[in-house]
């Protein structure tokens, strides 16, 4: 190879390699990429806490010998109803009304003799949503709802916290009561009231007047009771 | 016929003929070569600027590795991201089902209830009906029993004072009948109109009991 054709060589070898260079990389550009761990996701109405207390309450209305009483109960597992004892008194026809509307027949299964529940049964082919009783102890200061139906009316869902756990006297006899600060009025006697999950910790039975707060039987006391069979069937008519 | 062949005649060296002089400008040097060194040093330039973009091309090279490398974390992070969002929009959809399943199951109580409340409005009005015969039949027994009443105690008066008449004619008295006949007259009077009341009472009772 002449001087030429060499010198001619190593400018075309510079050339390409000139040529075959790479620009490096353009700045990374930042892609935001949002933590999709942090939606939430909404509780549908069907499985919330509050439809499920209305599904489990009913409206009891229930004609005695000499009165006519309005009060609330709610579903326990087997399709019996849990409720007062004063709201079933003495009763000739009792009748109980779900949360969607339906009037169903029922009759008195027992009675507590010393304390303020009584048990209801329903016809048996008719399904009821039933409620999870908390075997748990209740705290002081937990949240709470309270659901019935004040005065006869449509359910309501009040909310609250437990007080204190204390003793009082329900139907004459010193018992273990659960004081709440839900708003409670004549009516919601017999219904439950819920912890923040929905599982029922007592029976509403009464209701301080003078300071607003309402008392409720502790739920363990009615599934001991349940457990003893210590509800006696109900006396003869008036 | 060949061509005549004639003897070889003896080469001689060439003599050296000196070139013309050109004419302007120096004269240049015989068999003048392309100088060496000025091709090393350009095949040294030429390697160094080689090594020098070869050093470079090795950063870059690095550089676009590195930049592979972050591409890849990022892609891997939009996977996992991406993932995370569709289990979200999975379980959003679910939810989403419930809640058409429930709005249609409310839908359909709710069209229940609508018959069921005009079938208790139907009673309402037929209870109403009933109610406002009651009060109407109640009126008209009211009115019967109050002329009734009245009548009876007429009656009675009319009674006492036959009875007075007659001790006063059996002891021998002057007895004054015409009041007694008036009043007679009177209390059948009035006590016909009660019966006719206690009739109207009656076949409005028949009325609702036929109901």
């Amino acid at each position: 190879m002449t001087a030429v054709g060499r010198t001619v060589a190593s400018l075309a070898a510079g050339a390409i390699l000139v040529a075959g260079c790479v620009e490096p990389p353009p700045p990374l550009s930042e892609v935001p990429i949002e933590d999709a761990a942090d939606i939430e996701v909404p509780t549908p109405a069907a499985e919330s806490v509050r439809r499920q207390a209305q599904e489990i309450t009913v409206r009891i209305r229930a004609l005695g010998c000499e009165r006519f009483s309005i009060g609330s109960g709610f579903v326990l597992p087997g399709g019996v109803i849990a409720t007062n004892r004063h709201v079933i008194e003495q009763p000739r026809e009792i009748t109980v009304n779900t949360w969607d509307g339906r009037t169903i027949s029922a009759t008195v299964s027992g009675m507590a003799m010393d304390t303020d529940l009584a048990l209801v049964e329903v016809a048996t082919d008719v399904t009821l949503p039933a409620a999870d009783v908390r075997t748990a102890p209740v705290e002081v200061g937990e949240p709470v709802l309270a659901v019935g139906y004040p005065g006869g009316g449509p359910a309501t869902i009040t909310t609250g916290r437990v007080l204190g756990l204390g003793r009082a006297t329900v139907l004459g006899e010193s018992s273990e009561v659960i004081r709440i600060d839900a708003p409670i009025e004549p009516g919601n006697s017999g219904g439950p009231v819920l912890d923040a999950q929905g599982r029922v910790i007592g029976v509403v039975f009464a209701l301080e007047t003078d300071r607003g707060w309402g008392l409720a039987v502790p739920a363990q006391a009615l599934l001991e009771r349940i457990e003893e069979a210590a509800f006696a069937p109900p006396t003869g008519d008036c | 016929m060949d061509a005549p062949h004639r003897p070889e005649q003896p080469t001689t060296a060439p003599t050296n003929t000196p070139w013309p002089p050109p004419t302007g400008g120096p004269t240049p040097r015989p068999g003048r070569r392309w100088p060496w060194g000025v091709l090393v040093l350009l095949l040294a330039a030429v390697a160094v600027g080689a090594a020098l973009v070869a050093l470079n091309q090795r950063g870059v090279a690095a550089e676009w590795r590195e930049r592979a490398l972050a591409l890849e974390e990022q892609r891997d992070e939009a996977t996992a991201a991406n993932e995370v969002l569709r289990e979200r929009f999975d379980e959003a959809l679910a939810v989403l089902e419930l809640s058409e399943q429930d709005v249609a199951a409310l839908e359909e109580r709710l069209r229940q209830l609508g018959g069921e409340i005009a079938q208790v409005q139907d009673e309402a009005t037929t209870i109403r009906v009933e109610r406002d015969v009651l009060v109407d039949v109640a009126s008209e027994v009211r009115r019967a029993v109050d002329a009734l009443d009245v009548c009876i105690t007429q009656l009675f008066d009319l009674l006492g004072d036959s009875v007075a008449a007659y001790n006063a004619a059996a002891a021998g008295e002057f007895v004054d009948v015409d009041p007694l006949n008036a009043a007679a007259r009177s209390t059948t009077a009035f006590c016909n109109e009660a019966r006719s009341a206690a009739a109207r009472a009656a076949t409005a009772a028949d009325q609702l009991l036929r109901r």
